[in-house]
């Protein structure tokens, strides 16, 4: 329960106009956060295509998890903060992904399934996709619906066995602008029903006055969570400058009380025809959920989460990647970033003040041979 | 959310046809919308996992304990 990963599987159409008969590729993912968690997860893929219409693609990761997560909210020391308890665990997460697509002139359908399984946490899901282009293969719709069964489980609790099911709707447009430019628009909205409280989240609180003098909660969230998330992705190439623009903005709500917007703008430059850095600075922010509260409120609530995850904060992220492409169809690559999270950097007031701010590290690096 | 829709609309509604030929910069490895599939894989759950939004992108890629 501890991993930081999973798959996507059904992935809108990458890039527009390309062409390749497959691929194979390896990654590796280092995270980082200062005093808590630290993730590798090692990836390795492959992508074919077959009798011109079929593509086949497949992955297998593995999360390896260790150090300590927080797990309880106190206001023992006078403010509520984050206590880090129990000792430090370790974790394994494998999880696999395996999507078909066949294409019929202009429309292409395709299917996907995923198995996510950690100690504490299995998850089952499935996707179907179909995309039709259009327009003298300008214009690309996408429509999409994916379903995915969990069961949570506890290393604390081994009573606890329950389960969430959540439908996923996509309808999504890739549109080719100018021989420079296009983009990417995608809505997304899920329905879940079923687990949703942390079971290794709790909130302890002591009252200057009254009885009884404290009350300890564990976490309690709504049994139901609809979400939409509606992502659009920008790329304009600038031939004279050999640099190209990355606009990506991202609008979330759900019913649970959380408005988060995501910016992100990178640019890449490329030196020569095998070299390339993109910087990038990503920008998030979001409102906190209507239940979140770091202390237990007198009278106890029928819902309460101490999970700063659920709060109000803002984070900035700036990263930088290289890139060395060789004429063999090898790519290098190499990405190093920085995560930091803080109530302050939320947009539009003060973020919640019990957060606290989050400093995480980490590089991503892979080796992809195309044939 | 308007704002968003509308310059989206115009954003399609201008544009012209580019034909094959002239797709060449389009076809450039940058002009992804995504990183290579494990790099995109592997960043999938790197943010969602700290904040209280995710997806946008795709359906079908299921969950994880993500503490």
């Amino acid at each position: 329960m501890q991993a930081a990963l999973a798959l996507p599987i059904l992935v809108v159409p990458a890039r527009a106009g390309a062409a390749e008969v497959g691929e194979v590729g390896i990654a590796v993912l280092g995270y980082k956060e200062r005093g808590l968690i630290k993730v590798t997860e090692p990836i390795i893929w492959a992508k074919g295509r077959f009798a011109e219409v079929w593509e086949v693609s497949g992955s297998v990761a593995v999360d390896i998890v260790s150090g300590a997560s927080p797990q309880l909210v106190s206001n023992a020391t006078g403010q509520p903060m984050q206590t880090i308890t129990g000792a430090s665990v370790t974790d394994r997460r494998k999880i696999w992904d395996a999507k078909v697509s066949r294409r019929f002139d202009d429309t292409t359908l395709a299917a996907s399934r995923n198995v996510s399984r950690e100690e504490d946490y299995l998850s089952h899901a499935f996707g179907i996709e179909v995309r039709h282009d259009f327009n003298q293969r300008n214009t690309t719709l996408v429509a999409g619906y994916g379903r995915s069964n969990d069961r949570i489980r506890s290393s604390d609790d081994p009573l606890l066995d329950e389960g969430r099911d959540t439908r996923e709707y996509m309808v999504g447009l890739v549109q080719v602008l100018s021989p420079v430019a296009v983009v990417q628009s995608t809505l997304v909205a899920t329905r879940g029903e079923g687990w949703y409280n942390d079971p290794y989240k709790q909130t302890l609180t002591f009252y200057p006055s009254g009885s009884p003098p404290f009350a300890f909660s564990g976490d309690l969230r709504p049994s139901s969570r609809d979400t939409v998330a509606w992502l659009t992705r920008y790329r304009r190439h600038f031939p004279g400058s050999a640099g190209t623009l990355h606009a990506d903005y991202r609008y979330f709500h759900d019913d649970w009380g959380i408005r988060a917007h995501t910016l992100e703008v990178g640019w890449v430059q490329s030196f020569g025809a095998r070299w390339s850095l993109r910087p990038a600075l990503r920008y998030y922010t979001q409102t906190a959920a209507d239940f979140y509260s770091p202390l237990v409120p007198r009278p106890q609530p029928a819902l309460i989460s101490s999970d700063q995850r659920l709060a109000a904060f803002g984070g900035l992220s700036p990263s930088l990647k290289a890139t060395l492409r060789l004429e063999s169809g090898t790519t290098f690559e190499a990405t190093a970033g920085y995560v930091y999270n803080s109530r302050s950097m939320r947009v539009g007031g003060e973020g919640s003040p019990a957060f606290q701010p989050l400093r995480a590290y980490y590089g991503v690096v892979s080796i992809v041979h195309e044939f | 959310m308007k704002a968003l829709a509308l310059t989206l609309l115009i954003a399609v509604t201008g544009c012209a046809n580019v034909a094959p030929y002239q797709r060449a910069h389009l076809a450039r490895p940058d002009m992804a919308f995504e990183s290579n599939l494990g790099v995109a894989k592997a960043m999938e759950k790197t943010f969602p996992a700290k904040e209280g939004a995710s997806g946008g992108a795709s359906v079908g890629g299921g969950g994880c304990g993500c503490n």
